[in-house]
């Protein structure tokens, strides 16, 4: 063993240069595709992990007709056996129970649509840092009986800290629903379509507002990490009945999910061209690496060194150029990607502002999931694997009595 | 005692329209330890003959029977553990390995053949010594010149204890010194190993020094001479 690896690393530097233009291809494709993956996996993961908390949460315990028709008559009542078995799974972080509704907002002569989230505020700040994102004002209180609303919203209804806002809506069993309440804080969202919008109240106060009794149009649940997110589910599951159905955030948010693989497909398109050209790239290497020594290897065979043994040490030489650029190309992006990740680049001007209308944080994040890495270096194995066998090929049919001529 | 025995040997190449008969069914024996001369023009059918005895090419029909073993009924694995064991080779152009040191390339043969560290040690040392480059043990090829490529790769050749050796113009390359001297050396080994010796050549200071010339005319024996040169 020992030998065929002295021997393949040896001829791996008798041509140094084309070792490391070959490794360096390698390196650059593995290094392109972590730093596309991870730059595109992170606005992903920022984006479903702010609408998770801000808005949807990982999953969502819903009456199995509010997704479609998102009426107060389409709410639940949470079973006390459903709750303790939220409460006592160790893989959900925070849960919350909701009422959701909308409204027309409205001060003197200006009026707006609003979505309106009844809360306990005290959860809803554990799960989603919601007071740090209190812009002016006070965040609410639990059965403080004041509003917080989006800052875009403040501002298109002119509306201050201590304003009143009139909400004009429909109840439950379609009676209206109208109140007068106070402006306590103003709050500026990571999502720009939820400042256009967004108003927060206590349950308490939203159940009366829409005169229902104790129900919830949903308990929003936040889990360890998104690979809990299956398990979790799985272990709602059995509590699903007429009244109430478990939804993941892709169900309940199909767009995103959609958006999400649009771009990865193609994303997949760029990268499969760029793994294409670095295979040709290293079969090119390979073919000239296999023509030059056809006569060294021909004379391997005639004193006595065994096909396969040749062929398993030509694919440690091949492997060996493909494994420098793999390391090389894992490690330097894992180096400038993790600090990426713990630092990510604030947009500014106007490109800033096309992040915010596409409904983006204006912040390139970055991503260190484990497969954006092993991705790339699995996809180069399976090239180098495919190279491969065309060394098989090469040397299974070496004709040595005239290859030693050659 | 017959190390070789070569019945009716027979090689027809295929080209396009005609059929070519490069060897036509030669029969003939080498003893141990003879030092044999393969001689003929260009063209003649000496070097695919040669190849044929080694195992590098399969004959169109006839046997080779090596130390009782008829090689082209072989399997290709055993034929050439079987190349490793029995025969070696020295070649024109010296096909040395090159990323290999000379100690290096005479011991290889022996790791292909499980040979213990400390044995193969001592015999690479004493062969490259016998074949005068000893102080030259760990320089690659390309550090070599002509002369002592050859020397390296007749000590490869010897290092697996062949029972012959076939040698395909092995002085095609080299300076009349070089080939003097190669000459003499290969003429120690057989007489110090009792190794037997087959050469292809055209050259006449090998021819001088063989003691046994055989002539091949268009892949035909034409005649096979013994000579004493002591």
């Amino acid at each position: 063993m020992f030998k065929y690896f002295k021997i393949a690393w040896r001829n791996l530097w008798r041509n140094s240069r084309r070792t490391i233009i070959t490794s360096s291809s390698v390196f650059f494709g593995v290094f392109f595709a972590c730093f596309m993956t991870s730059m595109q996996r992170g606005s992903f993961e920022n984006m479903i992990g702010n609408m998770a908390r801000f808005y949807s949460g990982y999953i969502q315990i819903q009456h199995p007709d509010h997704k479609e028709t998102p009426s107060l008559n389409n709410s639940l009542l949470l079973s006390t056996e459903l709750e303790e078995a939220i409460s006592k799974n160790n893989d959900i972080t925070h849960y919350q129970k909701r009422l959701e509704t909308f409204a027309l907002a409205s001060n003197g002569e200006k009026s707006f649509p609003a979505i309106i989230f009844g809360i306990n505020p005290q959860k809803e700040d554990k799960k989603s840092s919601l007071s740090s994102k209190v812009e002016k004002g006070k965040y609410l209180e639990n059965n403080e009986n004041a509003l917080m609303i989006g800052k875009v919203l403040a501002k298109n209804l002119n509306i201050n800290i201590g304003d009143s806002l009139i909400l004009f809506g429909q109840g439950y069993h379609g009676v209206s629903a109208v109140n007068l309440y106070r402006v306590g804080a103003i709050l500026d969202m990571p999502v720009p379509e939820l400042n256009k919008s967004l108003i927060y109240m206590n349950l308490p106060d939203c159940q009366e507002y829409c005169s229902v009794n104790g129900q919830i149009t949903s308990v929003v649940l936040m889990v360890k990490n998104t690979n809990k997110i299956k398990s979790v589910e799985a272990s709602l599951k059995p509590f699903e009945n007429e009244n109430t159905k478990i939804y993941t955030w892709d169900e309940l948010m199909p767009e995103i999910l959609n958006l999400i693989e649009g771009k990865e497909s193609s994303s997949a398109m760029v990268k499969s061209l760029l793994f294409m050209i670095i295979g040709f790239g290293v079969w090119a290497t390979i073919i000239m690496l296999m023509h030059e020594r056809k006569r060294e290897l021909a004379v391997m065979i005639a004193i006595g060194f065994q096909k396969t043994a040749l062929i398993f040490m030509m694919l440690i030489e091949s492997f060996l150029i493909g494994i420098l650029g793999i390391l090389g190309g894992l490690g330097v992006s894992y180096g400038i990607l993790y600090y990426l990740y713990k630092n990510p680049i604030t947009v500014v001007g106007e490109m800033a502002e096309t992040y915010r209308s596409m409904g983006f944080e204006p912040k390139i994040m970055f991503s260190i999931s484990p497969e954006i890495f092993y991705n790339p270096a699995i996809t180069v194995f399976v090239i180098f694997l495919l190279v491969s066998l065309y060394q098989i090929f090469f040397v299974a049919k070496l004709k040595v009595s005239t290859s030693i001529k050659s | 005692m017959n190390v070789i025995e070569i019945k009716n040997l027979t090689k027809i190449y295929n080209s396009s329209e005609v059929q070519v008969k490069a060897v036509n069914g030669i029969s003939i024996d080498f003893k141990e330890g003879e030092f044999t001369a393969v001689v003929g023009p260009s063209g003649s059918g000496k070097t695919t003959f040669l190849n044929m005895l080694g195992g590098l090419d399969r004959p169109t029909s006839g046997d080779v029977i090596i130390g009782g073993v008829n090689i082209w009924q072989l399997s290709s694995r055993k034929l050439i553990d079987f190349r490793k064991n029995n025969i070696g080779f020295v070649f024109q152009s010296y096909n040395l390995i090159p990323v290999l040191t000379a100690g290096e390339n005479v011991e290889f043969i022996m790791q292909l053949q499980g040979k213990p560290r400390k044995e193969r040690d001592i015999r690479t040392k004493e062969l490259l010594e016998a074949v005068g480059i000893g102080e030259r043990i760990k320089a690659r090829p390309s550090k070599l010149s002509g002369g002592q490529q050859q020397r390296v790769a007749v000590a490869r050749a010897l290092a697996s204890k062949p029972e012959f050796i076939l040698a395909d113009e092995p002085t095609a390359n080299l300076d009349s010194t070089s080939t003097t001297s190669l000459l003499e050396l290969m003429s120690q080994m057989n007489k110090k190993y009792n190794t037997t010796f087959i050469f292809a050549t055209h050259d006449q200071r090998v021819m001088d020094k063989a003691r046994r010339i055989v002539t091949i005319e268009d892949g035909k024996i034409l005649s096979d001479e013994y000579f004493d040169r002591d």
